[in-house]
């Protein structure tokens, strides 16, 4: 009953009009990230963290986690129409949604994956509702090891972001902490590698670096095919489904819902991986698998329910134990600790009113997704009509103002430009960026929690072996660790195959 | 038929990984000498370089072992695809030159030449779109931004610049 209360409230102040009007351009601009070629959701959020510089927590994680959940549902678009995937985790939708357009059912094809997206998205989100207490309630059990155990748990998922080299993921991991090290040490105040700069003092800007390594570094990267692309926009009458579409598509919805929430939970998997094994259940499992890959509508219907279900499944690590399970979720963690805001059991601790507004808003935001994309979708295909030139350039100067305003600083351009070389060379070496995120954003988290420990037990590491939660949680960061030792983390063909790693 | 025993051949490291592999090589090496500089333990626990020599030695220690890795041909890095080194170049440059005049010219002139730079000369873009796609880039945004978000973006500093108000 609590909880419905709570979730009451967050509805209550979720619905005010300034929230819902973030809520609604974060959906926009989610989209518009999701549908562009270029630029990824790392980036995206990150490059649009400045709009939200000046609203309060609330109204400003609300913007970015409709923008999260926007760009999986925009991904589909281009994926179905253009086969070319605007994001990863749409890139098995193109099989079967780009099969349906050459067949004129283009339409039917993308009012589907919204629905699903927003029954995966929705069922998801309550999810995170039933489990928000009871992990909530493990803040008032927080201290400063228990804290640092969690971190390291954070920390151990980059084993699960490796691709196709753990010693290259491990290079990454390690710059990551390197990066998020520059500037004053957070206990003894002594200043490091700040080579006599004062700009270094707190730090390289998080999202300075981010938009660099991610979004500049892949405009740099980016080579647009030579054919021209004729996109076909699908007319009104034709998005209407069938009754034996929606027959059809019903247990697909379902099963991908089971598989996108449950992988969403397991910090590491990628939303790729959910669409992957989703398609993979349904080729096992569906009535009409002889059809997929030829236009069967399971094929669309499964992959894109199970990728939203994924996007809002993986918020309830971060939520509830302030562990992100992706590089963009590490992204909105990055948000959520520039506006004072510290995911994870504290949160509902110390900042319920926020939390429950938020959750509130992901439902809100699932609904006005459902009703922007299939009506709007002329829209959208009319900027995959833009020449990329124009984008790119746009994408450029938006990626200068969202570097300059975090800190109102043309110091953090010329750290955007130089993060956008590193991240050329790292991607030409062959080095994952996921992991750098990652450790990038629990780096300073880490290493205060240790030292807090240490101070505590006047640095007797005994601390950690004292206290059950923290042994739980650091077995359960050697258990990630390990797992490739013991085969329990994703086979190595999806590894090879997930382009979110 | 190869005997079970013959040895792998060495293969050839990419003078690109070579050269990536000796920058991490250095970098942790540099890091690991601060580190020592800055203090490994007091008697609260770890000083402030206890995680940089940690770090900095494991970046180290990484960087060999995928040098031996690649000399094996084990997890070797693929061949990456050959960029677009003019496409590089320019934006890297154009990108530096906006960031260091941007103090001096603000950011609506700054940002419109840049634009106007990027789809007039480079993309080739007709006249027309590239005026007004700039315009739009540089002073829209700058409203956009000022005025609607209340986000202040850099204006010039030099003086007949600013009494126009860019």
């Amino acid at each position: 009953m609590d909880v419905l209360n709570e979730l009451l409230g967050g509805f209550a102040s979720a619905l005010t009009w300034q929230n819902l009007l973030f809520a609604f351009i974060g959906c926009l601009l989610g989209t518009v990230i999701g549908v562009l070629p270029g630029i990824g959701p790392v980036a995206g959020v990150a490059l649009l963290i400045p709009l939200t510089l000046n609203l309060d927590p609330a109204g400003s994680i609300i913007m970015l986690c409709a923008i999260f959940y926007g760009t999986t549902y925009g991904g589909t678009i281009t994926s179905v129409l253009l086969n070319t995937p605007g994001e990863a985790a749409s890139a098995i939708t193109a099989l079967d949604g780009y099969a349906m357009t050459k067949i004129g059912r283009a339409g039917v094809a993308l009012t589907i994956a919204a629905a699903g997206s927003f029954i995966g998205g929705s069922l998801a989100t309550a999810g995170l509702v039933v489990a928000a207490k009871p992990l909530g309630g493990l803040g008032l059990m927080i201290g400063p090891p228990e804290f640092f155990a969690l971190v390291v748990v954070g920390i151990s998922l980059l084993v699960a972001l490796a691709g196709r080299s753990m010693v290259r993921a491990l290079i990454s991991g390690a710059l990551g902490l390197l990066i998020s090290m520059v500037g004053i040490d957070p206990v003894a105040g002594a200043p490091r590698f700040t080579f006599g700069m004062e700009r270094l003092l707190d730090g390289v800007s998080f999202v300075a670096v981010i938009v660099g390594l991610f979004g500049l570094s892949e405009v740099l990267s980016y080579r647009p095919g030579r054919n021209k692309v004729t996109v076909q926009s699908p007319g009104m009458r034709s998005l209407l489904p069938t009754r034996a579409d929606w027959r059809r598509s019903a247990p697909a919805i379902a099963r991908g819902t089971g598989v996108g929430f449950g992988l969403g939970l397991i910090p590491g998997m990628t939303g790729s991986v959910s669409s992957l094994l989703s398609y993979g259940a349904e080729k096992k499992f569906s009535k009409h698998r002889h059809e997929l890959g030829q236009g069967a509508i399971e094929g669309v219907a499964g992959p894109e329910t199970a990728n939203n279900a994924h996007a809002n499944g993986a918020l309830i690590p971060l939520f509830t134990l302030g562990i992100p399970a992706s590089p963009t979720i590490a992204v909105l963690m990055g948000a959520f600790l520039q506006q004072g805001l510290t995911p994870g059991p504290t949160l509902f601790a110390e900042h319920a009113d926020i939390a429950w507004t938020i959750i509130a808003s992901l439902f809100i935001g699932n609904i006005l997704l459902l009703v922007l994309n299939v009506p709007l979708v002329g829209l959208w295909t009319s900027i995959l009509k833009v020449p990329y030139p124009i984008l790119s350039s746009l994408i450029l100067m938006f990626m200068v103002v969202g570097a300059y305003t975090i800190n109102f600083s043309v110091f953090d351009v010329f750290v955007m430009i130089l993060f956008g070389v590193v991240g050329l060379v790292l991607r030409n070496l062959d080095i994952p960026l996921a992991p750098m995120v990652l450790t990038l954003v629990l780096g300073p988290l880490m290493e205060r929690s240790l030292r807090e420990s240490l101070d505590i037990s006047r640095g007797d590491l005994s601390i950690f072996l004292d206290r059950p939660v923290t042994v739980v949680l650091l077995l359960v960061a050697l258990a990630i660790v390990a797992s490739p030792l013991l085969k329990l983390r994703k086979p190595a063909a999806l590894a090879a195959e997930d382009p979110e790693t | 038929m190869t005997s079970v025993t013959e040895k792998r051949p060495v293969e050839k490291v990419r003078r690109s990984v070579l050269a990536g592999q000796a920058a991490l090589v250095a970098v942790g090496a540099y890091v690991l000498a601060e580190s020592f500089r800055l203090g490994l333990w007091n008697e609260l626990g770890p000083g402030p370089g206890f995680f940089p020599c940690v770090l900095g030695g494991g970046l180290v220690l990484l960087s060999l072992v995928w040098f031996l890795q690649e000399r094996a041909g084990v997890q070797a890095a693929p061949a990456p695809e050959a960029s677009d080194t003019s496409q590089v170049r320019a934006v890297v440059l154009s990108l530096l030159v906006l960031a260091a005049a941007l103090p001096f010219i603000g950011f609506q002139l700054g940002v419109f030449v840049f634009l106007l730079y990027h789809l007039r000369l480079r993309a080739r873009t007709s006249w027309v779109k590239s005026l007004v796609i700039s315009l739009l880039g540089s002073v829209g945004v700058y409203y956009l931004f000022t005025l609607a978000l209340r986000v202040s973006l850099p204006e010039a500093g030099l003086v007949p610049l600013n009494l126009i108000g860019l």
